[in-house]
């Protein structure tokens, strides 16, 4: 059965740098209250002081709130995302396996359509499209993520409704929404969960990397990979500064990835 | 084999109607007169006049419905019929043929230098698992696969050439160019497929037919190179596959960080500079060239491997 | 002597695998080791080839060919050319993507230094003489597991070896498939020397010579085939020779239902193959119907047909009663794999009585019939052995009051005391209830003990026999 083992020191560590970075959004918002988008450009490359902990940037604005801004952003992006290409993968997935024929036959060729270009390609293509706009790139993002959730999905309830057990539990009377709750979905978790750890990762790499390009979210907006791209020219005066974003993308990453590998499957 | 090429055709096929359906989206969504924006990349904004732009709608057809528009649209890309550059009015065709042999050349030398790392050390990993050694290449792996590729590239670039100078930072001219791009990119590649090398090689190492093999009387080494060997290739293959999209996404985003004159840099330059005649180029050649590298894989696959040769028979029944 | 074994132990860290055993392997007198699986017989054979598993460490004495001392490097030596072994799964102990042929001609090439045409020569008259003429080509996933095993057969023995030691060698094979193994074995046994390990009964009596009965690690007994297999001794070896199907009571008896299901004119395809064409039988009330043939003839097939499960190509299935819903269940060979995942029996018996609104008073005695503990209702089907989780799964047909039950090969993955057991507690319950009972087996020895008919099937037409008549006859003989 699925088993989420927190033990282990690598998810424990996933776990940490997630909360870590949560607290660090959480005390920008109640204890910190300065405005990011605010400019003093004669306080440009500030060291951290009291006022504030991780300095200014080029402009003068706070290093902190634009931190801050930039994580949620991030974060919010890969939970809409995931929970969209989740469920799109999940609903779609059931459905093609389950009825089959034109169904399976006309999502497959959306598939098709979706995975002929490299996922980021077409991202940034619909990122043209609109520029800067946080719900063009949460739809882009979102329809290449939900392709891997339909394709283990359909697969594994292919096989499944195949199986004895739901041979059985059909022999015996019970309903879709049954199989559903008591064959499918115990069966497919395992998969799904890691899944969408792994999903939460790439969305967070997807938004940065379009914002690297400068095709995504569009200044004066905190995003983590536009804030590196326009850093990168100060780097050798406040490389400190362009840490910051680096190692929020890294820390992100990281820990969606080590959560991802702390669930495990016993049988 | 003629089923397999049929399936790349037809996926090729999409990527042309999705990149001509989306870029021609994009034309028609953009801000302002689109015959305006091409007479003005012909003849520059201080000269195009009001007569221009109506002679470029009338010889481009622009002012047919929608519909004719499009069919039109698809027709000229399938005929590789670009036009001009909206920002620099050389024709298209012109511009990317440089930059697509300077991104398959990064691509090429991210590929190799990526196996050559990979392949000793996933194998080497694999027939020690659990090893400290194993434990570190995991260790960095996990790491290496943390960061975006930009970060890698951005890091190689902060410490190597800027702090030691040894490696030019950016730009385009001599071998030693390409080093650091194509570096990045390939660290990249080989933190995920060095693990895969390595898991594979573990399971082939730990296989009953290996051992069997040793039991019928081959010598340790005659029975790694007739019988591990190749099954810890072939998904080695197809694996370079399945990191078709890395290598793709990778070149985009290394190209536009070492601003290396390729297909990847272009598109972001397009894109940034709504110049669509060269945003559909460039995607098409993107697209297309990870048709291409999934088409190569899947024949090296089939000419390699009996069991493909097998399954594809079959399906074809 | 080939083999001497004095005294070995089998260690893990925390258990004793095998114990005290002694044993020895003459030229012409083969050794089998009987045990039912996971008692250790697998690793004796491990350390006698010096591939036992890291982790577990041997004492005692192991003499190959008179020599005591033997280092790895100097057993690695005789490795094919003394020591011969075929492997336990064929399909995996082959290379995936080699052709058969050259998986045994490299052996030639590679260990005795023959010429490409010499060794190409020698391994074409090898498969020729195993029956594997037309296979040669073939790479694993195209073989059946006899032919595997055949296959393994010919690049074990290629080199010449005086010692053949097979490990399970008919683990999953069909009972014809098995004979021939058990043949190949029985002659190289009579020149060479053998020693078999393995769960089989039947394979250990074909091969004959000396047996040891082993389990848990621990030597039961040890003589002569004939010895133990008519005379055993140990309590464990007398119910493991019962257990064969030849020995259990008979329990058919003369069907007398009227007919329950007419079938006219059916007809079957699966893959290009015909399985059935245009057959016609019936099938009685309260009947023990056994469907008997070789794996792969469409007996499963023909199961689900009657339970609606699959479409026929033509002909027609007819109920002279007709089924009302849920009246006709199955039993399947694999019983985790019938059972959802993850939560207890007992949720799955109350979702079942809480669907069709079930009187719960039945549960006890058939529980009790069953030879079920209540505390097994606690558990998941994971946390439950295969011969508890068959036996509840009956309990849960019964509770549905079916009028067709199928069973099909409800005891291949059960070891042979166990099969025996959930065999004749699933016919005396659907006698009971009044339920036929359709039994699909490819041990035709059980199914000629408790079917009341038995429908064979052969290329053209159902052959349907009546068992007891047949076994009535031989008893008085």
């Amino acid at each position: 059965m699925l088993k989420f083992d927190l033990r282990a020191p690598t998810t424990l560590l996933g776990v940490f740098l997630l909360f870590a970075l949560l607290i660090l959004v959480l005390f920008e918002q109640l204890a910190h209250g300065v405005d990011g988008t605010v400019q003093l450009l004669d306080n440009a490359f500030a060291l951290p002081s009291w006022q504030e902990p991780l300095g200014t940037d080029q402009f003068g604005r706070s290093n902190l709130a634009r931190l801050s801004a930039a994580i949620q952003i991030s974060l919010w992006m890969s939970l809409l995302c995931v929970i969209t290409a989740a469920t799109l993968g999940t609903v779609a997935g059931i459905a093609a396996a389950w009825l089959r024929g034109w169904v399976d036959a006309s999502i497959g060729f959306v598939v098709n359509v979706l995975m002929a270009l490299p996922g980021l390609i077409l991202v940034l293509l619909i990122g043209a499209l609109f520029p800067g706009s946080f719900t063009a790139l949460y739809i882009a993002i979102s329809l290449v993520l939900w392709v891997e959730f339909f394709r283990v999905v359909r697969a594994q309830t292919l096989s499944l409704l195949a199986s004895p057990e739901i041979e059985a539990s059909r022999l015996y009377g019970f309903g879709p929404l049954y199989l559903f709750r008591r064959h499918l979905l115990p069966r497919l978790l395992p998969s799904l969960l890691p899944l969408a750890c792994f999903g939460a990762g790439n969305a967070i790499l997807a938004l940065a990397s379009i914002g690297f390009v400068y095709v995504g979210l569009q200044p004066p907006r905190a995003e983590l990979g536009l804030m590196m791209v326009e850093l990168f020219p100060y780097y050798s005066d406040a490389p400190w500064v362009l840490a910051q974003p680096v190692l929020c993308v890294f820390a992100l990453i990281l820990s969606f990835n080590l959560i991802a590998g702390g669930f495990r499957h016993d049988h | 084999m003629i089923k397999l090429l049929y399936r790349r055709l037809m996926q090729a096929i999409f990527v042309a109607w999705s990149v001509g359906s989306l870029t021609f989206l994009l034309m028609h969504l953009l801000p302002g007169d689109f015959a305006y924006r091409i007479a003005a990349g012909r003849y520059g904004y201080d000269h195009v006049t009001q007569a221009a732009a109506d002679a470029v709608r009338l010889e481009l057809g622009l002012d047919r419905p929608i519909w004719q528009q499009y069919f039109a649209w698809l027709g000229d890309l399938l005929q590789f019929n670009f036009g001009n550059s909206l920002v620099s009015g050389a024709p298209v065709l012109q511009e990317i043929d440089h930059q697509l042999g300077h991104s398959l050349q990064l691509a090429l030398y991210a590929v190799v230098i990526s196996l050559l790392i990979a392949v000793p050390v996933g194998i080497y990993c694999g027939k020690r698992a659990n090893s400290v050694a194993d434990r570190f290449g995991l260790f960095t792996s996990v790491m290496l696969r943390a960061q975006p590729v930009f970060v890698i590239g951005l890091l190689l670039v902060l410490t190597l050439a800027m702090n030691i100078g040894w490696l030019p930072v950016a730009g385009f001219g001599g071998s030693q160019y390409l080093i650091l791009p194509a570096i990045a990119l390939s660290l990249s590649l080989a933190a995920l497929s060095n693990r895969i090398i390595r898991n594979n090689t573990h399971q082939v190492m730990h296989s009953s037919y290996l051992q069997f093999a040793r039991l019928k009387g081959l010598s340790e080494q005659q029975a790694f190179d007739r019988h591990a060997a190749p099954n810890i290739a072939l998904p080695v293959i197809a694996f370079v596959g399945v990191q078709a999209v890395s290598l793709i996404e990778g070149i985009v985003m290394i190209e536009s960080l070492f601003s290396w004159p390729g297909i990847g840099h272009a598109l972001a330059h397009a894109i940034f500079g709504r110049d669509v005649p060269m945003i559909q180029a460039t995607a098409l050649m993107m697209g297309l060239l990870f048709v291409a590298i999934n088409t190569a894989v899947d024949v090296i696959g089939y000419l390699l491997d009996p069991r493909q040769r097998q399954e594809v028979e079959y399906a074809e029944v | 002597m080939i083999i001497n074994i004095e005294n070995l132990f089998i260690r893990s860290e925390d258990q004793i695998l095998v114990e005290n055993l002694s044993l020895t392997v003459q030229s012409g007198r083969p050794m089998t080791i009987l045990g039912e699986t996971g008692s250790g017989k697998s690793l004796l054979a491990n350390a006698i080839v010096g591939i036992l598993p890291t982790g577990l460490s041997q004492e005692g004495l192991i003499s190959l060919f008179g020599r005591a001392d033997l280092s790895l490097a100097e057993r690695q030596a005789l490795w094919g050319r003394e020591i011969a072994v075929l492997p336990q799964e064929p399909w995996l102990a082959l290379n995936p993507i080699m052709p058969l042929q050259e998986q045994v001609r490299e052996v030639g090439e590679l260990v005795m230094g023959q010429s490409d045409d010499q060794s190409r020569r020698r391994s074409t008259s090898l498969l020729h003489k195993l029956g594997l003429a037309k296979d040669h080509a073939k790479i694993p996933s195209q073989l059946s597991g006899g032919m595997a095993q055949r296959g393994a057969f010919a690049a074990a023995t290629y080199a010449g070896a005086q010692l053949l030691i097979a490990d399970e060698p008919t683990k999953g094979l069909d009972a014809s498939r098995r004979d021939q193994i058990g043949a190949m074995l029985k002659q190289h046994g009579q020149q060479g020397a053998l020693l078999t390990i393995t769960h089989d009964v039947q394979l250990a009596a074909q091969i004959g010579g000396d047996i040891m009965v082993m389990r848990q690690g621990q030597v039961l007994e040890q003589g002569s085939a004939q010895e133990v297999l008519n005379a055993p001794k140990s309590d464990y070896a007398k119910a493991l020779i019962n257990a064969q199907s030849d020995r259990w009571p008979l329990r058919a008896q003369r069907p007398t239902g009227e007919n329950q299901l007419i079938v006219r004119g059916l007809s079957k395809q699966r893959g290009g193959k015909t399985l059935f064409r245009d057959w016609d039988f019936e099938v009685r009330r309260g009947e023990v119907l056994g469907l008997c043939g070789d794996s792969g003839c469409g007996k499963s097939t023909l199961a689900d047909l009657l339970l609606g499960l699959v479409k026929a190509d033509s002909g027609q299935i007819k109920a002279t009663v007709p089924f009302g819903p849920q009246q006709c269940l199955k039993l399947y060979q694999d019983p985790p794999s019938a059972f959802a995942p993850g939560v207890t029996l007992g949720q799955l018996l109350e979702d079942l009585i809480r669907l069709h609104k079930l009187d719960r008073q039945p549960i006890g005695p058939l529980m009790q019939q069953l030879k079920l503990d209540p505390g097994l209702l606690a558990r998941s089907a994971s946390g439950v052995s295969g011969g508890e989780l068959q036996r509840f799964a009956i309990l849960r047909a019964l509770l549905m009051q079916p009028k067709l039950l199928v069973a099909d090969e409800p005891t291949s993955r059960l070891d042979p005391i166990t099969a025996r057991e959930v065999t004749e507690l699933l016919v005396d319950a659907a006698r009971s209830s009044g339920c036929t009972l359709l039994l699909i087996s490819h041990d035709s020895g059980a199914m000629q003990r408790v079917c009341d008919r038995i429908l064979q099937f052969t290329p053209d037409r159902p052959l349907l026999s009546e068992p007891l008549l047949g076994a009535r006859a031989q008893q008085c003989a």
